[in-house]
């Protein structure tokens, strides 16, 4: 671990996570002052310190950012966007269970799959057109995946940490999915 | 500031930080200042979101400074309290007076 670079995990997954416009910014205080509290205390206290500022740091963001004056613009074009991952997920899940019978395990090792790319997909067209509708499309995914949950919309039973994952990691292939291409991008990987 | 319209506690404390900062200040030095005098151990997300909408509302203004190694190549956002945002903390500072004066008798020290 570097001392410019520090907790390199922590400062991707925050700057894909995190909306508004002051996120680099905020980053860079976080990581300054890391690099500080490294020289004044230990490296596991500097950590502890970073994470727990980061992940306070969340909420206050999102709620800023939906708060922000184009948010009717964003709101809409991840409600398209969701409208569109909806219908590639229904077309995906119909062709799997033509394939497999529901409570076979190709079927409940695909389902994830399919949920999982379909929002990363998702995330990638909502960042593309509008900077803020991610974080409103992530919202929408978990909202639609607790209300699923909480109304056993599942008809094969399945242990709660499979229902706990796709409520977490759900959101997370949304938010995560645009900056991991943007990274690919840079490096020339893809187009 | 409009008329009524005061400025909220973080609000508050924040355009206080800035004018301590005497000059321009990025959101850590706000929050290692508000934490030192005040002992609030707020979130920099708390601190960028507040600088964020006092600087919709004018009373703040921001530009990007150059990035350093020490930021992990990342650039400062740095702010400063514009004329607008003076106003509204004599007007905020003024009304707290106003409405704490003559309490002292009651409350002891407020």
């Amino acid at each position: 671990m570097s001392r410019s670079s520090p907790l390199p995990f922590a400062c991707w997954l925050f700057e894909s996570v995190l909306p508004g416009p002051y996120r680099e910014a905020m980053l860079g205080d976080l990581v300054e002052e890391y690099t500080l509290r490294i020289d004044s205390t230990s490296s596991f206290t500097a950590s502890i310190w970073f994470w727990s500022q980061a992940c306070r740091s969340v909420p206050s963001m999102i709620r800023s950012s939906l708060r922000s004056r184009n948010c009717f613009i964003s709101l809409s074009v991840a409600t398209g966007i969701y409208l569109f991952i909806e219908m590639l997920k229904f077309a995906a899940d119909f062709t799997i269970s033509k394939l497999f019978a529901p409570g076979q395990s190709a079927h409940v090792v695909l389902a994830p799959i399919v949920f999982l790319l379909a929002n990363a997909i998702g995330g990638c067209v909502a960042a593309r057109i509008r900077r803020g509708a991610p974080t409103f499309l992530a919202l929408l995914v978990t909202i639609t995946v607790a209300v699923l949950i909480d109304l056993k919309g599942c008809s094969i039973p399945v242990p709660w940490w499979y229902q706990f994952g796709f409520l977490t990691l759900g959101p997370l292939s949304v938010l995560v999915a645009p900056a991991f291409l943007g990274r690919l991008k840079q490096r020339g990987l893809v187009m | 500031m409009k008329r009524g319209e005061l400025l909220g506690s973080l609000e508050h404390i924040i355009l206080l930080a800035l004018v301590r900062a005497d000059g321009d200040a990025h959101g850590m030095i706000v929050r290692r200042e508000i934490e030192q005098r005040t002992g609030r151990n707020i979130s920099i997300g708390a601190v960028y979101a507040t600088l964020e909408r006092l600087e919709e509302k004018g009373y703040v203004s921001s530009f990007t400074g150059q990035p350093t190694p020490q930021r992990g190549g990342r650039a400062k956002r740095l702010f400063r309290v514009e004329a607008a945002g003076k106003r509204a903390l004599q007007i905020s500072g003024q009304t707290i007076r106003s409405m704490t004066a003559g309490l002292k008798d009651r409350w002891g020290t407020i």
